[in-house]
């Protein structure tokens, strides 16, 4: 196997893997309450994979003779990053068809791990390296998720507060180490600043729209 | 098949999508193009608003946190990560034990 593919898996299982186990443990535990089954909680981590849109799923899709419609639409807008997501990483993964293997891993913590390392790597480690990243944090994720279903007994809920707690707080860190990085500061305070107005959309959209709000206007600051 | 394995299939289905598109449209244009770079600060942008909903504003379980701890696991993370030039497993440690013990003290 490559180096880079070992290097980065090396890398995701240090601060990425505790962050995202203690949100996934969070996350399995609650799918547990909820009523639903291990292997729904474990295809939903390792499918939708990504966590907004996972617990926006999870609330409103659990209760029995909930409408599967307004459910799949509020966990797509809640996941909508996704998109300007890959469209800033697809140039680092190169133009061959192998970069569409990258597709099931896109979200944040290897998506943020890859917009750090990958500029400055080779191009023809870069898809390798994000794979090994990709696919060591994946499966901490889903491991977590399933020893999450098992203890959610013995979870009380100050607990798995708690963990959920890791997710935002890692991406803090993620962020102010990045804040360096050209573009990264203006779109952070864009991101805070347009962030009240998430509270009356709700979630799902509220941060969609805060994104697109705060991104959009650090953007054209930037470009003046 | 019951309402919440169809809207965890249907969700699927659309995240892949978006994911391609993204991929797609990011591998169509030259890599200095404005569109990657609007991308970039949209993602950015997102995720700082997630991170100042989940302190400011949570909804859910972490709604649960009172405000005064969520921001007293904020300055410890903040705090470590100053004091050892950003190093963030032990930032993200410090930031859970300041939040544990900050619920400790207002229960």
């Amino acid at each position: 196997m490559p180096p880079p593919f070992l290097t980065a898996a090396r890398d995701a299982l240090g601060a990425p893997a505790f962050a995202m186990g203690a949100t996934f443990l969070a996350f399995g535990a609650a799918v547990a309450e909820a009523g639903l089954s291990l292997p729904w909680a474990v295809l939903c981590t390792a499918t939708v994979y990504g966590m907004a849109g996972q617990l926006v799923l999870l609330g409103l899709a659990a209760t029995p003779g909930a409408a599967v419609a307004p459910a799949v639409i509020a966990a797509t807008a809640a996941n909508a990053r996704f998109l300007p997501m890959a469209v800033a990483l697809a140039p680092l993964l190169g133009r061959s068809r192998a970069r569409w293997l990258a597709l099931p891993f896109i979200a944040i913590t290897p998506w943020a791990a890859a917009m750090r390392r990958l500029p400055a790597l080779p191009d023809a480690d870069r898809r390798t390296w994000f794979l090994g990243f990709a696919l060591a944090s994946w499966s901490a994720a889903i491991l977590a998720t399933a020893l999450g279903h098992a203890l959610a007994p013995h979870l009380p809920p100050a607990v798995r507060a708690a963990l959920l707690f890791a997710n935002p707080l890692y991406f803090a860190l993620l962020l102010a180490a990045d804040l360096g990085r050209p573009g990264v500061r203006g779109a952070v305070i864009g991101g805070v600043l347009a962030a009240p107005l998430a509270i009356p959309l709700g979630s799902a959209w509220g941060l969609l729209a805060a994104g697109l709000i705060g991104g959009t206007l650090a953007f054209a600051l930037q470009r003046r | 098949m019951t309402g919440a394995d169809l809207a965890l299939l249907l969700t699927v289905l659309t995240g892949l999508a978006l994911r391609a598109l993204g991929l797609a449209l990011g591998g169509a244009v030259r890599p200095d193009h404005p569109l990657i770079a609007w991308a970039a600060a949209v993602s950015v942008a997102t995720l700082a608003a997630f991170v100042a909903l989940a302190v400011a504003a949570p909804t859910g379980l972490l709604a649960t946190i009172p405000l005064p701890a969520r921001l007293a696991g904020l300055a410890a993370g903040a705090i470590t990560f100053a004091a050892t030039r950003g190093a963030i497993l032990p930032a993200l440690l410090a930031g859970l034990a300041g939040l544990g013990f900050a619920r400790l003290i207002t229960g």
